[in-house]
């Protein structure tokens, strides 16, 4: 029991992991319909540029957040000017696909220019020694990324249903020619939320560094489990992304352990393809239909 | 007279012209990862191979002509490991080529030096089958050396640490699943078993992994006393964050990754007390090791005075002594007659991590035998003697146990 307990802890905090880094995905696609491939790539270049910002110039690691934030902003910001923009201009399909990988493989020589490809340790705001609750252990940082976590979710939940900006949003997502026509400035919107995206990838980013090691190829691995969380959860909902997290985690723990660890990575992707089999939408999706 | 001394002038002037000409560097290849989760073990050992390169330069060269690396960073990739062996033979016309710190690359990126006729000197890289790629009878004639301890002499010397001499009776093995990590893992295995000892799990792990917590429960409730490791720096360091997480601590003994600079700083405390066998330990407890160690440090001032790999620059730095007494023996740069010289070396080489005499033959390529390595432990961030005996006897060299006894030594390893 106290065993299964562990696993799902230490699931639930993987999963976070992963959780944080997917909403960004999230988003990009609520007005755009498009996705950043880059978020690996943004989320290490926030931790590693939080990383200098603490290590080298010896700044308070909470005092860092805002200005990651800021540079997550212009980073984001940036792809969707250069990737992301000229493609929908032209209404094409695919190519924001090839542009923000491509931009994501540039950041990723940038940052080893940089920094150089050796992993590096990111020293933990929090204390390294675990907590007991209810007999299995827990690191402090692995609560502070949960919190992270669940307050990004809030974030997003409160922003899209409540604020006007919010509705901006939804709008822009549901059918970009009548949101312009009703005087929204849908461009603004997409490079908004692409800033908005690389924001939170660059938290996610400062969020994980302590657990996870830092250095500019944290971002593939990590990415790519992202991607697979969003699609489970499903791409528009915020709750979906926590949940989907948490499945993939716990799934990858348990089949860890009570399986065989060569294979852990398989229940999670086996899921993925069963999600999109029978509820392409995600979990918690709502799947758009399409009038034309 | 006067004729004759003009004669003599113009003959020494011609001679000197020719000499010029004929005093070309000597290329020789560099090539490792000098990037990357093992970069650690790369830039140490390239910079032992400068350090050496530099001081056999000061003190005028092999056959009056200068040494000049030729550095290629091949980022640990297979693929780019193959590109630059070509571009090295076929494009710089290296001499020979000194490197490889991944099994997976060397095997890879031999098969060209071979066909070419140009020796390989494997100054880190341990895989046991290295130097066994090309041997007799397919192969008449083998052109890979090596001077670093290889698997089949690590993985007894673990499992002697953990069984034999600290007594434990369980043990868990941690293995990553590349080429290195699941060849070490059957080398522990194979020792374990000429001990008849199981081992209570065997867990293996993927490159980037950040989550260790499966894999080490499985270890926990198998009741393992000790863990077993084969895999590099970073996710070492995991496995021991992971045991720091779970509030579960037994000792880590594996095999030599484990004085990886990247897995001393990124395990912190968790990585005190781990233990693996090293050929060579950061102490001047020699002339020549003193001026090494004060040589690398001045010359590249690593963070803290620790040199990241100890083990790669010593190794590297030894792998061109024994190149360069190897081209003057031979008295060309020819691959044939460098090999022919390795293989029976008539002069001493005295290095920092042992006295090489005679360390080929035709038939045995290693250099480095089960007698010469000893424990490392880590302490304070730094890797020291694990031994308090083996500490005071240091300064004494252990050199290669001679034929019959290499070949008993090797026995066991082998069945």
């Amino acid at each position: 029991m106290e065993i299964l307990l562990q696993l799902v802890y230490s699931g639930i905090a993987l999963g976070m992991i992963y959780a944080v880094i997917a909403f960004g995905y999230q988003l990009t696609f609520a007005t755009s319909d498009t996705l950043n491939f880059g978020q690996g790539e943004a989320l290490m270049l926030g931790a590693l540029v939080a990383l200098t910002l603490v290590d080298r110039l010896g700044m308070n690691y909470w005092l860092a957040i805002p200005l990651v934030g800021v540079f997550g902003l212009f980073q984001g910001a940036l792809v969707e000017r250069i990737g992301v923009r000229p493609a929908i201009k032209i209404k094409s399909e695919f190519g924001w696909i090839m542009s923000t990988i491509a931009l994501g493989i540039i950041f990723k020589n940038v940052a080893e220019n940089i920094w150089g490809r050796d992993d590096l340790k990111f020293p933990s705001p929090l204390p390294e020694s675990p907590l007991k609750i209810m007999g299995a252990n827990v690191l402090p940082m692995e609560l502070l990324v949960i919190g992270g976590a669940l307050l990004m979710m809030l974030a997003v939940e409160f922003f899209n249903r409540k604020t006007i900006y919010g509705k901006a949003v939804v709008a822009t997502f549901n059918d970009r020619d009548a949101a312009k026509l009703m005087g929204i400035n849908t461009g603004l919107v997409i490079t908004f939320s692409y800033a908005l995206s690389s924001l939170t990838a660059s938290f996610a980013g400062m969020l994980i560094a302590p657990l996870t090691l830092t250095g500019a190829t944290m971002g593939a691995v990590l990415g790519l489990k992202a991607f697979a969380v969003a699609i489970i959860g499903g791409l528009t909902s915020g709750m979906g992304i926590i949940v989907g997290g948490i499945i993939l985690g716990i799934a990858e723990t348990t089949t860890g352990f009570y399986l065989s660890t060569g294979y852990k990575d398989v229940p999670g992707l086996v899921l993925l393809l069963l999600v999109l089999a029978v509820k392409p939408a995600g979990l918690f999706g709502k799947s758009a239909i399409k009038k034309v | 007279m006067q004729r004759r001394t003009h004669l003599t002038i113009l003959a020494s002037l011609m001679l000197s012209t020719g000499m010029a000409l004929a005093a070309d560097p000597i290329k020789v290849g560099v090539t490792g990862p000098y990037t990357g989760g093992s970069s650690s073990m790369g830039v140490s050992m390239r910079d032992g191979v400068k350090l050496a390169i530099s001081e056999i330069n000061k003190a005028g060269g092999v056959l009056g002509r200068q040494l000049q690396a030729v550095e290629r960073d091949d980022e640990a990739k297979n693929e780019r490991g193959v590109q630059i062996a070509q571009e090295l033979i076929n494009k710089e016309k290296v001499v020979a080529t000194l490197g490889f710190i991944n099994t997976g690359v060397a095997l890879a990126s031999q098969r060209f030096y071979q066909e070419a006729k140009i020796p390989v000197f494997n100054n880190v890289a341990t895989g046991s089958i290295v130097t066994q790629q090309f041997k007799a009878p397919e192969f008449p004639d083998n052109y890979i050396f090596r001077n670093a301890a290889h698997d089949s002499i690590q993985a007894p010397m673990i499992v002697e640490e953990a069984i034999g001499r600290r007594g434990f009776k369980k043990v868990a093995i941690l293995a990553d699943s590349t080429n290195y990590g699941q060849l070490g893992r059957e080398d522990l295995e194979k020792a374990l078993s000429a001990k008849g000892v199981k081992p209570v799990a065997v867990e293996k792990f993927n490159i980037k992994d950040v989550d260790m917590t499966p894999q080490l429960l499985k270890a926990k409730e198998a009741g393992a006393e000790a863990i077993l490791t084969y895999a590099i720096g970073p996710e070492l360091a995991q496995i021991a964050n992971g045991m720091t997480k779970l509030g579960w601590k037994v000792p880590m003994v594996g095999s030599w990754t484990l004085s990886m600079a990247n897995f001393i700083d990124n395990a912190g405390p968790g990585g005190e007390g781990a233990r693996m066998p090293q050929t060579f330990i950061q102490e001047a407890n020699t002339v020549k090791r003193k001026a090494f160690i004060e040589g690398y440090l001045k010359t590249f001032k690593p963070k803290n005075n620790r040199i990241d790999s100890p083990v790669s620059a010593a190794q590297g730095y030894d792998s061109v002594y024994l190149l360069a007494a190897a081209i003057k023996q031979a008295g060309s740069t020819d691959g044939v007659k460098i090999r022919e010289a390795l293989e029976n070396l008539q002069t001493k080489v005295e290095g920092v991590v042992t006295t090489y005499d005679k360390p080929f033959t035709h038939d045995d390529h290693e250099a480095i035998t089960a007698n010469i390595p000893v424990f490392g432990e880590v302490k304070g961030s730094k890797v020291v003697y694990a031994y308090e005996e083996d500490r005071q006897k240091g300064a004494d060299i252990r050199t290669k146990a001679v034929k019959k006894d290499a070949a008993a030594a090797k026995q066991p390893a082998k069945k």
